[in-house]
């Protein structure tokens, strides 16, 4: 008989659940770490990530007729022929978009941190002091010097690369070597100053190990080789994944149980003891039932998956999902406004190349309404920009003219790009069909998020400002782009679980946990109260460690 | 989680904007190549991407990775567009040359895609968006990404670091220098 009791349960080996259980683990707790998908295996299960492109069928192309029954996933930038086997195939795992959401899933463990895009920049504290200043979400219950020592404690364990830049609205954190900024991105950074001086730019902060830290070595990891295929998952585990750093660290604590083909069903709430005991399981496979129990529960399914778990935590105390006495769970659900991008080019510095391919950008945090409200639109965004030279000086004629042109590094490019904040909105929310269940026979989610008119300000301010900085720079051909793209392929979904002070407004305290069942902790996307301009990912690992360390104490002293 | 840009060239950009990611490809017919096609879409590449100090678009095999994506990766009227090209670069060179295109030297083929590439370059800026390509932008720009992800091309034309262990922001560049390429 398999056991089915441990002191911690967490839902999902993604990249926060991955954290909770390695701390968790590493305080000493028995944890049963869940996946619903299949175990991916640091290096043994990365097929193709050493595959020269003529390796590939279709030289790294997806044949159209998986993107033809996958017209979702099929938008995403990382999918592809190389990559494929770690996305979720729309036909697999249907749902229903009220509005178009376009939810891109990674079922396996390690989840999406296997292809996610790195970029790790700290919150502020104007980004946790905003929603209390200009009133547009509920205050959140952390600041930034409650997290700052646990961005610290992530960033030291993940690796993360960065110059210390001391600006006040992107802090410094613990840094291995920055990367470099090439001839002409420097040039840009230069002008851009020049012309406004409120508007530094930095190299990118990312998740990978320029000169492994011996706490890197210790977890078998090896420095970046700037190769650029990240998404097929990195044999020298050059990047942070849970499948190169925290899953085998847990594991080799010896406390970890990691179970996967396993879908979370609900969260069983009992009404005698006023919390949770376990969870439901149904088998991937099989589809047979199994409940597991434990005192302590952290609920890292990723945003909308967590936010589906818990509304369908049903009990006759919570007969709207878990925890939701205020009827506030599944809304608030926000994401990154990715929508503006514009190209250009620059003429000039034709004697330098790069070498390499760098897995980071150029970053400009957020300049507007940063220390007051003073636009005409709420928040901000951030801007991402590069400079590469392309291949090939020109495409025209035939022969060895066009042969000569075409193995010759040509004109530098820029292109750029917005990360929009969003404002959380009760009507942008998720919640459950009443009609149709997948084949494990959970009810289907329904998405209804949508943009306002404070995300079209944006795209508008990002393209003027952009398109202003990038001319006064000396580029030319410059070319604002409005994508259009739905909601959800920034793949930064967040809220719905929402963090706060008052019940009445928010479902999780300060340290994460139900405002109503103290040992229910939820520590992924879901659990943000506001979005910020910075990419999340960081601060979900950061919130998940602080969490789960409290969770442990608490554990320890009896309290759960 | 959008991409950080990475460092690597872009080979053509927005010049290939047939291929894979069209969600309509490869639901029509599946169209067939003869032995005798793929060695004259051979020849189209050799022509269009010749051997030099390099190898060629022949020696990379390009006319049967051109049937393999045309195949896969075009929708039907992509398909039909390219196998209608295949007999009009055919008539253009009887009409110019007086022959068929694989009966004539390397030099009148040459003569006849230099034309042939300026009537594309003309057609397709003055096309409005929703009309198909002009046929020898199929063969041109499949020449070009054929050679450049195959083994011959991508190592013997291009300074191939698959591994390049680290990234350099400004390294020394003289026309004339192979570009690098990386692994996708």
């Amino acid at each position: 008989m398999a056991e089915t009791t441990f002191d911690a349960i967490v839902i999902g080996s993604g990249i926060s659940g991955g954290w909770a259980a390695k701390e968790l683990c590493d305080k000493g707790l028995k944890v049963l770490l869940l996946e619903r998908g299949r175990d991916v295996v640091h290096r043994k299960d990365y097929p193709t990530a050493t595959k020269d492109p003529w390796q590939l069928a279709h030289r790294g192309e997806m044949p159209p007729s998986v993107l033809k029954e996958n017209p979702i996933v099929a938008k995403c930038y990382a999918f592809g022929e190389a990559t494929e086997h770690f996305f979720v195939k729309d036909k697999e795992h249907p749902y229903i978009q009220e509005k178009p959401f376009d939810w891109i899933r990674a079922y396996q463990v390690g989840g999406k941190s296997l292809l996610w895009a790195r970029q790790v920049q700290r919150w502020s504290k104007f980004e946790f002091d905003a929603p209390a200043r200009d009133g547009f979400a509920t205050p959140w219950p952390v600041t930034y010097d409650d997290m700052a020592p646990w961005y610290s404690h992530v960033e030291k364990f993940a690796g993360i690369s960065g110059n210390k830049d001391g600006l006040e609205n992107l802090p410094d954190g613990e840094f291995l070597p920055p990367w470099e900024m090439n001839v002409l991105e420097k040039h840009l950074v230069e002008q851009i100053k020049t012309n406004y001086p409120d508007r530094p730019a930095i190299i990118g902060r990312c998740a990978h190990l320029t000169k492994p830290a011996e706490i890197h070595i210790q977890q078998g990891r090896e420095q970046c080789q700037a190769r650029s295929l990240c998404e097929r998952g990195c044999p020298f585990g050059g990047y942070f994944s849970s499948n190169a750093s925290t899953i085998p660290w847990a594991q080799k604590s010896g406390n970890l149980t990691l179970k996967t083909d396993s879908v979370v069903h609900s969260i069983i709430f009992d009404e005698k003891q006023k919390k949770a005991t376990g969870v439901k399981v149904i088998d991937a496979k099989t589809k047979q039932p199994t409940e597991y129990s434990a005192r302590i529960i952290f609920v890292n399914a990723a945003c909308i998956n967590t936010n589906l778990i818990l509304l369908n935590s049903k009990s006759d105390r919570f007969a709207n999902g878990l925890g939701n006495d205020n009827g506030l769970l599944g809304k608030y659900i926000c994401f990154h406004n990715y929508r503006g991008s514009i190209t250009a080019s620059y003429d000039g510095f034709s004697d330098f190349v790069t070498y390499g391919r760098r897995p980071t950008m150029i970053i400009m945090p957020s300049f507007r309404n940063v220390r007051k409200q003073e636009m005409p639109f709420k928040r901000g965004y951030l801007i991402a920009f590069t400079a590469n030279r392309y291949q090939g000086t020109s495409y025209d004629g035939i022969g060895t003219e066009l042969k000569d042109s075409m193995t010759q590094a040509g004109a530098w490019g820029i292109y750029m790009m917005m990360q929009g904040e969003t404002i959380p909105k009760e009507k942008n929310h998720v919640r459950l069909s009443t009609e149709q269940k997948d084949q494990w026979g959970v009810p289907q989610l329904i998405t209804s998020v949508d943009y306002d008119e404070n995300d079209e300000l944006l795209v508008k301010d990002f393209h003027e400002q952009g398109v202003d900085m990038l001319t006064k720079a000396g580029c030319k051909n410059i070319y604002p782009r409005d994508s259009k793209q739905a909601p959800g392929l920034d793949i930064h979904e967040m809220g719905g679980v929402r963090m706060g002070k008052d019940p009445k407004t928010s479902m999780l305290n300060k340290w994460n946990q139900f405002h109503n069942v103290a040992n229910v902790f939820v520590t992924d996307g879901a659990c943000m109260t506001s979005t910020g301009t910075q990419n999340p990912s960081l601060t979900f690992m950061a919130i998940t460690a602080r969490a789960a360390n409290y969770a442990a104490d608490e554990f320890k002293k009896g309290h759960l | 989680m959008v991409a950080a840009a990475t460092g690597g060239v872009v080979i053509g950009g927005e010049f290939f904007l047939a291929g894979c990611k069209n969600p309509d490809a490869g639901v029509g017919v599946s169209s067939t190549f003869t032995e005798a096609d793929i060695a004259f879409l051979d020849e189209v590449a050799e022509t269009i991407f010749p051997k030099t100090s390099t190898p060629g678009a022949k020696d990379a095999k390009v006319g049967q990775y051109m049937t393999v994506m045309v195949n896969d990766c075009y929708d039907q009227k992509q398909q039909e567009a390219f196998h209608a090209g295949m007999g009009s670069l055919n008539e253009a060179c009887k009409k110019m040359h007086g022959h068929d295109f694989m009966k004539a030297e390397p030099a009148h083929r040459k003569e006849l895609l230099v034309s042939l590439d300026k009537e594309r370059a003309e057609y397709q800026k003055t096309k409005k968006k929703e009309d198909p390509n002009h046929y020898f932008q199929y063969f041109k720009q499949l020449t070009i990404m054929g050679y450049f992800t195959s083994k011959e091309g991508r190592e013997g034309a291009t300074n191939y670091q698959p591994v390049p262990g680290k990234y350099v922001g400004d390294v020394p560049y003289k026309k004339g220098d192979k570009v690098l390429t990386g692994l996708s």
